[in-house]
């Protein structure tokens, strides 16, 4: 017993002087969610600006100019001539120009006759000038149906499947999380392992009295300690930063989180035993992890993924420590609806550290 | 007392594929002896070694430390003994306290650690990192990690390879404290002075057998020649025209330098002085010596220890 403690406090002794690893290895978890939060996800949609121009100067194109500038999904810039207007289309100041004609007002009293809006914009920057396009139509169709006591007979009611109003950053940190658990455990007890075969440091410890099984068992300890800790750290970070909320019992998350790391550290500890060197193992961790990260869910979710590759992703076990831990940070399911996810987990852990224990080799 | 065994070797072979690494290898140590594996570069030292602490399964035969079968009570014999191996690697972030309170803990019971420490010359080092030891600190360290348990035994691997002259010296005055506290040594080498300031029996292995045991000066007396006669000569003749002269008794030459053994060194010093004035032999470099460990190994293999 005083072996296990001892290895323990010796191996977060290691952990805690090897300055470079632990920054590293928290770092670029919480660099990976600043930068694909704030690139893809931020919430701050595209903005729009629209220029108007009212040649026709009565109430009814007041009112017109009023509901644009209401509208919170466009900023409008008032412009006196058309001229000025589509010079600033042209510069990209505003996206659109809207012109109002002069007899707007008298042909709306005029109910027989439609009349048409011409809006200018720029060819170049189509993707901008088709969602102002959108917007505008929204309005003028919303407005003109206003106009004429117009009552659809259908309308759809907007209805969330998920209650709750998910972020891409809400989808992604617990991805992060998961990829943060798997690099640090598989990659990190497979190198650290397997360079301590080839200096010779297990095998002056298979010298001694001390039991492979007390190494194992301290070895973990310290990993689930540390690595527990920075999984933590970062989702802290993440609530910091982004606002994230974990909607679940943070039990269940630190369950998901612990048993996440014994399930990679097996693996790695698998790899450690196969790979012949130190030199070895980093790739064969690499060729594990890579594919992972990808079809894991941890960056997009598995449902866009093509039908023939589904039946492999379900097995992997990231794809489930992503989806345990999106659960319960995002949607605050109980840890008794993830029995699936707990399960294939387990399979891995036991199946792992059973395939780990017959490949183990001290040199 | 002195006579009891504490290491019994009974046939030990090791095969690698087709390559016999240890040959049938037998031999005793004595309680307080310290028994020195002597031979070149891939001799089966380590191999040998290795399989008496129990790092490798012996293909045949077996070996008793203490009464304990090395094949069958592997974790009473670990209790035992004490281990450096050949440049023992270490957890570098460790300090030094810290890795010998970490060994200590492997173990039932173990020494006073601020006595080992000192012991070792370690007290300045005691809270420096292992990262920041000097090769000899390390080699130190690697020994206080053999002895924390207390053994009996102390098995001691090329301790002294790659250290300085001087870091060498103080390591051999650690080795005979050993002794001086009634531990048994065995220890492999592959330096000749060293197995003769140290060992009180050498074994000599040449390609994984074990070709001589004996006392360092009982090794060296039964060379037939007890001096040799070495010099430098261009084109020197053939080893037959050597062995007519009065006193030598046997002839070793390489490219132009020759070495006349001997029993008589007066008698085959005169003959060589007369032969050369006669013959006007141009003698460079001369010089007698008494023999060592290194001619007894040439004298059996026909190589230096240095070559193979």
């Amino acid at each position: 017993m005083r072996a296990y403690w001892q290895l323990t406090l010796a191996q977060l002794r290691i952990f805690a002087r090897n300055k470079q690893v632990l920054f590293f290895t928290l770092l670029f978890p919480v660099i990976l969610m600043l930068a694909l939060g704030s690139f893809v996800g931020g919430g701050n949609a595209l903005s729009l600006t629209a220029g108007i121009v009212d040649l026709d100067q009565t109430d009814g194109s007041k009112t017109l100019k009023n509901l644009f500038d209401n509208n919170e999904g466009i900023e409008t810039i008032s412009y006196k001539k058309t001229e000025n207007g589509k010079e600033a289309v042209e510069n990209g100041d505003v996206q659109l120009l809207i012109e109002i004609p002069k007899g707007y007002e008298a042909s709306l009293k005029d109910k027989n006759q439609a009349f048409s809006l011409p809006v200018y914009y720029n060819e170049k920057n189509l993707s901008a000038s088709e969602l102002g396009l959108t917007v505008v139509n929204g309005i003028i169709d919303q407005y003109s149906k206003k106009l004429v006591d117009y009552q659809p007979l259908v309308t759809i009611k907007k209805v969330g499947i998920e209650a709750l109003n998910i972020r891409y950053i809400d989808f992604l940190v617990p991805g992060i999380v998961a990829m943060m658990i798997m690099n640090n455990n598989m990659n990190g007890v497979a190198g650290q392992i397997s360079a301590w075969r080839e200096r010779g440091i297990l095998r002056r410890m298979q010298g001694t009295r001390l039991k492979a099984s007390t190494f194992i068992a301290a070895q973990i300890t310290a990993r689930l300690l540390l690595n527990g800790t920075q999984a933590l750290l970062v989702v802290l970070i993440a609530d910091l930063i982004f606002n994230i909320n974990v909607v679940g019992s943070w039990l269940t998350l630190i369950f998901f989180i612990a048993l996440g790391t014994l399930a990679f550290m097996a693996i790695g500890f698998i790899i450690a035993g196969i790979a012949k060197n130190p030199e070895s193992a980093g790739p064969i961790a690499g060729f594990a992890s890579f594919p992972m990260l990808f079809l894991g869910g941890v960056f997009f979710p598995i449902s866009n993924m093509p039908d023939w590759i589904q039946p492999i992703v379900k097995i992997l076990p990231i794809a489930h420590l992503s989806s345990a831990l999106r659960e319960t940070m995002n949607l605050g399911t109980s840890i008794l609806q993830l029995g699936t996810e707990t399960l294939i987990l387990g399979a891995w852990l036991i199946g792992g550290f059973a395939l780990a224990s017959y490949v183990f080799k001290w040199e | 007392m002195q006579n009891e065994t504490m290491v019994d070797v009974k046939g030990l072979v090791k095969r690698y594929g087709s390559l016999v690494a240890v040959n049938e290898v037998t031999f005793k140590v004595n309680k307080g002896e310290i028994f020195g594996l002597l031979g070149p570069n891939g001799a089966g030292k380590t191999t040998t070694i290795e399989m008496l602490v129990g790092l490798r399964k012996p293909d045949e035969g077996t070996a008793t430390l203490a009464g304990f079968d090395v094949r069958k009570q592997v974790n009473q014999v670990k209790g035992i003994i004490g281990v450096q191996l050949q440049s023992t690697s270490l957890f570098e972030l460790l300090k030094v306290e810290e890795i010998l309170h970490l060994y200590a803990s492997f173990y039932p019971s173990h020494i006073d650690i601020p006595q080992l420490i000192s012991d070792m010359l370690l007290a300045e080092k005691r809270t420096d990192r292992i990262k920041s030891l000097s090769g000899g600190q390390k080699q130190r360290l690697a020994i206080a990690l053999a002895l924390i348990h207390d053994p009996n035994i102390v098995f001691l691997d090329e301790p002294t390879t790659g250290l300085d002259p001087q870091a060498r010296r103080t390591l051999w005055d650690i080795v005979l404290r050993l002794k001086e506290r009634g531990k048994t040594v065995i220890l492999s080498t592959h330096y000749m002075d060293e197995a003769h300031v140290l060992c009180d029996r050498i074994g000599i292995m040449d390609q994984g057998e074990l070709i001589a045991l004996d006392t360092p000066t009982n090794l060296v007396k039964k060379l037939q020649s007890t001096s040799t006669v070495e010099f430098r000569l261009t084109n020197p003749p053939e080893q037959a025209w050597f062995m007519e002269m009065d006193g030598v008794e046997e002839v070793s030459i390489k490219d132009t330098f020759v070495q006349l053994y001997t029993d008589d060194l007066q008698l085959a010093l005169i003959s060589l002085i007369q032969i050369s004035a006669e013959h006007n032999l141009n003698i460079e470099d001369l010089q007698t010596r008494t023999a060592t460990l290194e001619d007894v190994f040439i004298h059996m293999t026909g190589r230096s220890l240095r070559e193979s």
